[in-house]
């Protein structure tokens, strides 16, 4: 599979299409984010993010190519994306956070195995048009559902027991492709008071929950990344299911549609990472 | 809001969202009061314990100082 995203991409490279390719790289066993400018480059430690025994490093490239894209408005990017990484494009679009968008950035697909598609429990496995790898089924929210068949008494319970484990890292917000703002609202202490460990709960995480209403993607990676094992993102996949059900918004999907909680803001084509 | 907070075990009959202008003073003292009076009829939240215990850390206090 990496044989033929690695050509794909070769060739978009040689032939001018873009400038550069945001991808992955190994470098001595750590992969990390990697810009890629030449063809040859592909041949040092190109990698989809596998490793050996463990499940593969992703991370939120999306985010990073906005950040990109607008140090360098004249180039044209290429894009490595997973189903989650294109859901993250598509809604941070919609955002206006990629401006120009469709002439700003070539994507190179490729679909995850079913293994990994249950592991996180992924809606849409694959991007809408890949280079390699056979689609896997979609997976539903069986987590939303344990919580659901709960009693009220039973649900607070377990929820304080999780949220207590919080070191208040930022670790979800940071690595949330699509938490772009400026000013956070957990970091403002007239609303969350800070200096406290664990962060006041549950306010802390229904606020972050509250404020990832018609954003998230369903990705994961806050789950992943958290040292304290919260099961986040079980509360994020409800939310998304309340802004569904009331507004008729899901988010991940390709066209303009506004999210009902973007209404009011700056004008098409702000971004804030030209703040 | 409260679909979110019925989904964390807090009962969602504890929060109340309503607009209510800034011309209309007796209609925000009537949706205060009825407000008020029903989550006396509720009782203490079952998060209650949990806050008055976390309240006087060494980090409000140096904060309020
Ligand atoms: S990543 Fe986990 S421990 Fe860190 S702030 Fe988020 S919920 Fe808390
Ligand atoms: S799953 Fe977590 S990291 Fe991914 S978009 Fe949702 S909130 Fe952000």
């Amino acid at each position: 599979m990496i044989e033929q995203v690695r050509e794909h991409v070769r060739k978009l490279l040689t032939d001018g299409q873009i400038s550069a390719f945001l991808g992955l790289r190994n470098q001595d066993g750590n992969i990390a984010p990697h810009i890629f400018e030449k063809p040859e480059d592909l041949d040092e430690g190109f990698t989809l993010g596998d490793v050996e025994g463990r499940p593969p490093a992703r991370y939120p490239l999306a985010k990073l190519l906005m950040t990109i894209v607008s140090a360098d408005p004249d180039k044209k990017f290429g894009i490595l994306v997973r189903g989650c990484d294109e859901r993250a494009l598509y809604e941070l679009v919609r955002w206006n956070q990629l401006p120009g968008a469709a002439y700003r950035f070539v994507k190179v697909g490729f679909a995850c195995p079913q293994e990994l598609a249950d592991e996180h429990e992924c809606r849409k496995p694959f991007p809408d048009e890949c280079v390699a790898g056979e689609k896997a089924q979609p997976v539903m929210n069986a987590s939303v559902k344990e919580i659901d068949a709960k009693a009220l008494p039973e649900r607070l319970e377990y929820w304080s027991r999780v949220f207590d484990r919080c070191v208040k890292c930022y670790g979800c917000r940071d690595i949330c492709p699509v938490c772009f703002c400026n000013v956070c609202t957990l970091e403002e202490n007239a609303l969350i008071r800070t200096g406290d460990l664990p962060p006041e709960n549950p306010i802390f995480h229904l606020t972050r929950a509250a404020h990832m209403a018609g954003r998230c993607i369903d990705c994961n990676l806050c789950t992943e990344v958290c040292p304290a094992e919260i099961p986040l993102r079980t509360l994020y996949k409800k939310v998304a299911e309340i802004v569904q059900e009331d507004f008729g918004y899901v988010t991940g999907e390709p066209g303009d549609a506004k999210s009902p909680l973007n209404f009011l803001g700056p004008d098409p084509g702000h971004t804030s990472a030209h703040d | 809001m409260r679909k979110l907070l019925a989904f964390s075990g807090v009962d969602p009959e504890r929060l109340l969202l309503k607009w209510v202008s800034s011309a209309e003073g007796p209609r925000f003292a009537q949706v205060v009061t009825e407000f008020t009076e029903k989550i006396r009829i509720l009782g203490p939240s079952p998060l209650a314990d949990s806050r008055t215990a976390k309240q006087p850390t060494a980090g409000m206090a140096s904060e309020a100082s």
